[in-house]
């Protein structure tokens, strides 16, 4: 028989209040669509299960300065589409509109895909890429805010404390002289866990014609999306000509050759590096399409 | 626990597990048996539901999070004893063989269409990636979904719309049979046996019935009879 006590919040201080009730057993309930299916695992049930449907507010997208702040109950459907998204965090929403099926894209939420943290969590690999914080909420209502780097510590690993909810992200909103693009690979089209997904994002000087900023995160090789900040020196201050678009491309396959180091997936990942690499630079659209040499 | 749950435009009072599913609820509680439960992981969609017009697999939201929104199941598509236009198209294409993705495929739909109602083909496929079908390869399914928002869309074939068709076809005569035979055996260097030629007793039909060709119920639309 089910033990499990719901409960379920309808604003930030029942929240706060629920979490101050949590447990190391607890969990907590965004979209579902991750978390339903382990609730069924027989022997393996939480003491307490705080449902944040009725938390709206935490749904929200707003712009705040220079600053966006997505929700953490934002669900993909709603970052795919959202306006202030597709302007200042466009890999974000390609993220999203590639992410399983419009099913699961209606109920999951971009918190629940950090705070389940799998390893090829497709979310984690843009706000990677944007430099997001992650602003959380605990039992004493407590705010904290970290860089996703510091909350994601692995597969299915992440640094947040059993009373701690995700409520928010926040990163730098991209302006007009910045470019961002999202791709992966999966095994078909559609309603694919990525075997190798990047965002990319760079601010290009117009009047230089140069690259003048460039973050590139890679995920879905290795246990948590990560930046790849070597890559981004060498392309800084570089042309977005062919010569630089092969540049990423040596450098994604360098960054995965060292993540995954004798992995049977290697050979594989290496090879689609290249290919992934060059539909996220020509995604961009700094220059004219570049293709890899094979091609 | 105590739940208020909306379904297919009734508002009803719940006693359900804390953590039982939307499709336990729908299925064991409200006999709502449309909604299928596939492979219960949230990849096939037979179990697909509409939840603030929003299509979700219910094999993967607990009944709890619905709370306070508008359900909207199969059994909700028909009005008033007519079906669905959607339903209607499903039968017309022939989008359906076993059944089984069939309910999941309709919500789907439905939430396409009450978000988009005259969607490309490829907005189609898009919003029926979640749901598995393994009879029908889909065609029939994107062309009764594409006619169902007024679109002209091709079936996957053309069949005979009339039996008498076919029979106006079917050569009897020994002599034009044999030469068939001939023709056959010289280009294939195969020998032909002897054609089997319907005689008195053609209507014996040794398989039971008309085959899938011959049968007069099998809808042609769009350019058909």
């Amino acid at each position: 028989m089910s033990q499990t006590q719901v409960l379920t919040p309808e604003g930030i201080d029942e929240l706060v209040a629920a979490l101050a009730r949590a447990t190391p057993r607890t969990r907590l309930l965004a979209g579902g669509t991750d978390l339903v299916r382990e609730l069924r695992r027989p022997g393996d049930e939480p003491d307490v299960l705080v449902d944040l449907t009725g938390l709206t507010e935490l749904a929200a997208v707003r712009r705040d300065g220079a600053t966006l702040r997505v929700g953490a109950l934002a669900t993909f459907t709603q970052l795919q589409w959202d306006p202030l998204v597709r302007e200042h965090a466009l890999c974000l929403s390609l993220a999203a509109a590639q992410l399983g099926s419009a099913q699961i894209r209606n109920a999951g939420t971009i918190g629940g895909n950090i705070a389940n943290a799998s390893a090829c969590a497709d979310g984690a690999t843009a706000l990677t890429a944007l430099g997001a914080d992650v602003v959380t909420l605990d039992g004493a209502g407590e705010t904290r805010t970290r860089p996703i780097g510091e909350v994601l510590l692995g597969a299915g690993r992440t640094s947040l404390r059993h009373d701690e909810a995700i409520i928010e992200y926040a990163f730098p909103a991209l302006g007009s002289e910045h470019r961002s693009a999202f791709a992966k690979i999966g095994s078909r089209t559609a309603v694919s866990v990525a075997r190798l997904s990047a965002a990319l994002v760079v601010r290009f000087d117009a009047v230089a014609g140069v690259l003048a900023e460039v973050r590139v995160a890679l995920g879905a090789v290795g246990e948590s999306a990560f930046l790849v900040p070597e890559l981004e020196r060498a392309l800084e201050g570089r042309a977005a000509d062919d010569e630089s678009a092969r540049l990423f491309a040596e450098g994604c396959v360098a960054a995965v050759q060292a993540s995954i180091p004798g992995r049977y997936s290697l050979p594989y990942k290496e090879q689609a590096a290249v290919g992934l690499a060059y539909d996220a630079w020509n995604m961009l659209a700094l220059s004219a399409p570049s293709e890899p040499a094979w091609a | 626990m105590q739940l208020v749950l909306t379904v297919n435009g009734m508002t009803y009072e719940v006693e359900a597990r804390p953590t039982a599913r939307l499709l336990d609820v729908l299925r064991d509680q409200f006999g709502l048996t449309g909604t299928k439960e596939g492979c219960a992981e949230g990849e096939c969609g037979a179990c697909t539901v509409i939840v603030d017009g929003k299509a979700v697999n219910s094999c993967v939201m607990l009944a709890v999070q619905a709370r306070g929104k508008e359900i909207l199941t199969v059994e909700g598509l028909a009005q008033e004893g007519e079906l669905d236009v959607l339903q209607q198209k499903f039968v017309e294409y022939g989008a359906v063989q076993c059944g089984y993705c069939t309910p999941g495929m309709l919500m789907s739909a439905k939430a396409l269409l009450m978000g988009n109602p005259v969607p490309s083909e490829q907005d189609i496929r898009i919003a029926l990636a979640g749901n598995l079908c393994r009879c029908t390869g889909y065609t029939t399914i994107v062309a009764a979904v594409k006619a169902a928002s007024g679109q002209v869309a091709t079936p996957l074939m053309e069949l005979p719309a009339a039996p008498e068709e076919l029979a106006a076809e079917v050569v009897t005569d020994p002599a034009t049979l044999a030469a068939a035979c001939e023709i056959v055996e010289a280009e294939t260097g195969a020998p032909v046996g002897v054609p089997c030629l319907p005689g008195d007793d053609a209507d014996a039909d040794p398989f039971g019935g008309p085959g899938p060709g011959s049968s007069g119920s099998r809808v042609t639309p769009e350019g058909g009879e």
